[in-house]
């Protein structure tokens, strides 16, 4: 055994990654509830893609999940909103589930402060990110008071976007 | 053997007289070599270390200054490029491929020479690479800074800075299969397993994921396919490798069993890369994701077990090195890292549990056992290690101490309020509260978090110091090391 020679350790190895890199890799491209858009799921618009990006050059994800799961710890989430989907993501690129949860889950942020409310859903969501402290003294969330107006508006135009499609007429769960 | 007197001096000259072409010749001619160019020889291990060290200490400034922003967040406010969400992925990326890789990787190429018995491939592209890699990498995360993130954890460095690891990492694997390759020892030692482990299959999942070809559930899926072979066939390989290689040198006794070893290896390379799931346990994935992936890392307590006999077997019995080797004391500090931050993960695992502490800070405690409960100490005692052994430096003793101490505080102090603080906040939520209403509640840990990392920071600040008065107020003509070491 000790005089074992590096190709056997080599063909191992590349066998055991293999099988794993096929796995759980290649294998769940294949899953249909991967492959396909829940039903009533629309694309973002141009100015809810540019708010997008926003959101991942700022890190936002390092904080917020977009992610609801059927457990315990996320019951409320899922009484009023449901349990997030695969299919839920299918336009995300590049994903924005999240890891960590400092401040809330944003999976359905666009039902809470929705478009159709009009003017003073916006205010909040734009003043929000101004200053977090003006509305909750013990905010930790950095204040984005160094975005420009238009992008306030388009990642206001994304976070809107988050779940709204879930609301609309003629979708089905 | 010729002696004599030479103007009232005796002399004495050795010689060995060997034929020509016979194997001994050509073996002591080729060890004699080694041994006088064995100062430039470490030219390339020296690169890697001392960077290592400094993007340590360069990742634990960011952490203690984003550890702040998470009590008071309008500290440093104002500034885009401070921004949290700007400094995070930097803390990061460089904890994984500043301090981590490289200083590990300087580990490898001091170990890989020692163990074949032959001179690195190429000294010259060994340095070159670590160069190119601290230049290329300073780059990838001032793009970060300045908003150029990609996005998803852990393959945030955006083009082409990504593609230049990548396309390093090759080249030093390169070097030190190479080195394999036309090695004079035919045995291969643990660490050379672990070794070969870590930078043969790099370049795939490193490639495939920082490819931006997924969308969807199927990017998350391959993010966490690729972070998790990051983690554990890379760092955690390297890291190992470096304690395989250490240990038994330092308590001058070998390994307590190679069959364990085997083992603990070939379970760890079957079960790791199929962890990757258990990063979205209860999330939008398929099924079968979820469960191949708990499994395997229920089945990460079989490798996790066999190390911890292994070195728990060699330690036996060593109090009295333990109690005045600094460096051996780290060595089993990150022993005990190791082995708490990987039954902490497979526990992490399991599917109630985890639907309580997932999101919570539960995760962060458990990254930074493994990182600074493993990662520095493991990095610190084998940079001791070379000073003492091959460099044959005496480093402060009482410095040591205090840097170890600090270490052990920080760590306990990071760990402990993390910990305590995820539990806390699991249960507030399973009990219907949500993460705005525990704020308060965090407050606290926050700041204690933020002080361990302070005490981790002047540890490590003493440590450098230390090294650095040790290398450069040495002796000139030090004493040669040897292969050997
Ligand atoms: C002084 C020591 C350190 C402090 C105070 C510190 C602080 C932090 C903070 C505040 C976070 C963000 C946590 C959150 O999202 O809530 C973090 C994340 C992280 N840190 Fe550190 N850190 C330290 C050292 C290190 C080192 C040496 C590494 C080495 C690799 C490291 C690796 C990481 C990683 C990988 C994450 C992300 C964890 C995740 O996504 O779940 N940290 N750290
Ligand atoms: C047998 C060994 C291990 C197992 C089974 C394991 C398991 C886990 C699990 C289940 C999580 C996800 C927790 C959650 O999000 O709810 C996790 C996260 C993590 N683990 Fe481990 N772990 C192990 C060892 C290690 C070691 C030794 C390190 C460091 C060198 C490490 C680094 C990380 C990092 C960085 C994350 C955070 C990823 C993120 O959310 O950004 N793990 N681990």
């Amino acid at each position: 055994m000790r005089f074992i020679r590096v190709f056997p350790i080599i063909i191992g190895l590349s066998i055991l990654f293999g099988v794993a890199f096929s796995g759980l890799a290649v294998a769940p491209a294949f899953a249909p509830s991967v492959a396909e858009p829940s039903p009533g799921l629309v694309a973002y618009t141009s100015s809810e893609l540019k708010g997008r990006k926003i959101y991942v050059r700022e890190g936002c994800v390092y904080c917020h999940s977009q992610q609801v799961r059927d457990v315990p710890a996320d019951a409320n989430l899922a009484m009023g909103f449901g349990v997030s989907r695969a299919g839920d993501y299918y336009y995300d690129r590049p994903h924005l589930l999240g890891t960590m949860r400092q401040g809330p889950d944003l999976a359905n942020e666009g039902r809470i402060w929705r478009k159709d409310v009009g003017q003073p859903a916006r205010d909040y969501l734009i003043g929000h990110f101004i200053n977090p402290r003006n509305y909750n003294p013990a905010s930790i969330m950095p204040a984005y008071n160094y975005l420009s107006e238009e992008e306030l508006a388009e990642l206001t135009d994304y976070i809107q976007s988050l779940g709204a499609w879930k609301d609309q007429p003629g979708e089905s769960s | 053997m010729i002696s004599g007197d030479y103007f009232g001096k005796p002399y004495k000259i050795t010689m060995t007289i060997t034929e020509a072409n016979s194997q001994t010749a050509k073996t002591s001619r080729s060890k004699l070599v080694i041994a006088t160019t064995l100062e430039q020889q470490d030219h390339a291990t020296r690169v890697w270390l001392y960077s290592g060290i400094f993007w340590m200490v360069v990742a634990m400034m960011i952490g203690t200054v984003e550890a702040v922003k998470l009590f008071d967040p309008e500290f440093l406010q104002g500034v885009p490029a401070l921004a949290y969400g700007r400094l995070r992925p930097v803390h990061v990326n460089i904890g994984i491929f500043g301090f981590m890789s490289m200083g590990y990787l300087g580990a490898a190429f001091y170990m890989v020479p020692r163990l074949t018995q032959t001179p690195l491939f190429s000294e010259s592209l060994g340095a070159l690479t670590a160069w190119v890699w601290n230049f290329n990498l300073l780059g990838g995360c001032l793009a970060i800074l300045l908003g150029y993130s990609k996005g998803k954890e852990y393959e945030e460095i955006p083009f082409p800075f990504n593609m230049i690891i990548g396309l390093l990492e090759i080249a030093i694997a390169g070097n030190l299969f190479s080195t394999v390759v036309l090695r004079r020892e035919k045995r291969i030692y643990v660490s050379l397993w672990y070794i070969l482990l870590a930078i043969i299959p790099f370049p795939i999942y490193y490639t495939l994921g920082n490819s931006n070809s997924f969308t969807g559930i199927e990017d998350a899926i391959v993010n966490w396919f690729y972070s998790h072979n990051l983690f554990g066939i890379w760092l955690t390989a390297l890291g190992l490798a470096t304690l395989y290689y250490i240990v038994p040198k330092q308590v001058h006794k070998p390994l307590y069993s190679h069959a364990v070893s085997f083992l603990g290896f070939w379970t760890l390379a079957a079960f790791y890369p199929w962890n990757g799931g258990h990063h979205v346990i209860w999330g939008p994935v398929p099924m079968w994701v979820m469960s191949a992936s708990v499994t395997a890392s229920l089945a990460m307590l079989v490798p996790t077990i066999s190390t911890m006999v292994n070195f728990g077997g060699t330690a036996l019995g060593t109090w009295h090195i333990f109690k005045k080797d600094i460096s051996y004391r780290f060595s089993l500090l990150a022993y005990f890292g190791y082995i708490g931050a990987s039954i902490w993960g497979s526990i992490l695992a399991i599917m109630s549990l985890n639907a309580v502490v997932h999101f919570t800070n539960m995760t962060i405690a458990h990254v930074h056992l493994g990182f600074v409960g493993f990662g520095v100490p493991g990095l610190v005692a084998f940079i001791y290690f070379y000073i003492e052994r091959s460099l044959k430096l005496k480093y402060s003793q009482t410095l040591a101490e205090w840097h170890f101490w600090l270490t052990v505080m920080g760590i306990l102090g990071y760990t402990i309020s993390m910990g305590v603080n995820g539990w806390l906040e699991g249960s507030q939520w399973v009990a219907g509260n949500s993460p705005q209403g525990t704020m308060l509640m965090r407050y606290p840990y926050h700041v204690a978090r933020a002080i361990s990392g302070l005490i981790l920071l002047i540890g490590q600040l003493l440590f450098v110091w230390n090294i650095f008065k040790t290398i450069n107020y040495a002796p000139k003509n030090s004493p040669q090391s040897t292969i050997q070491n």
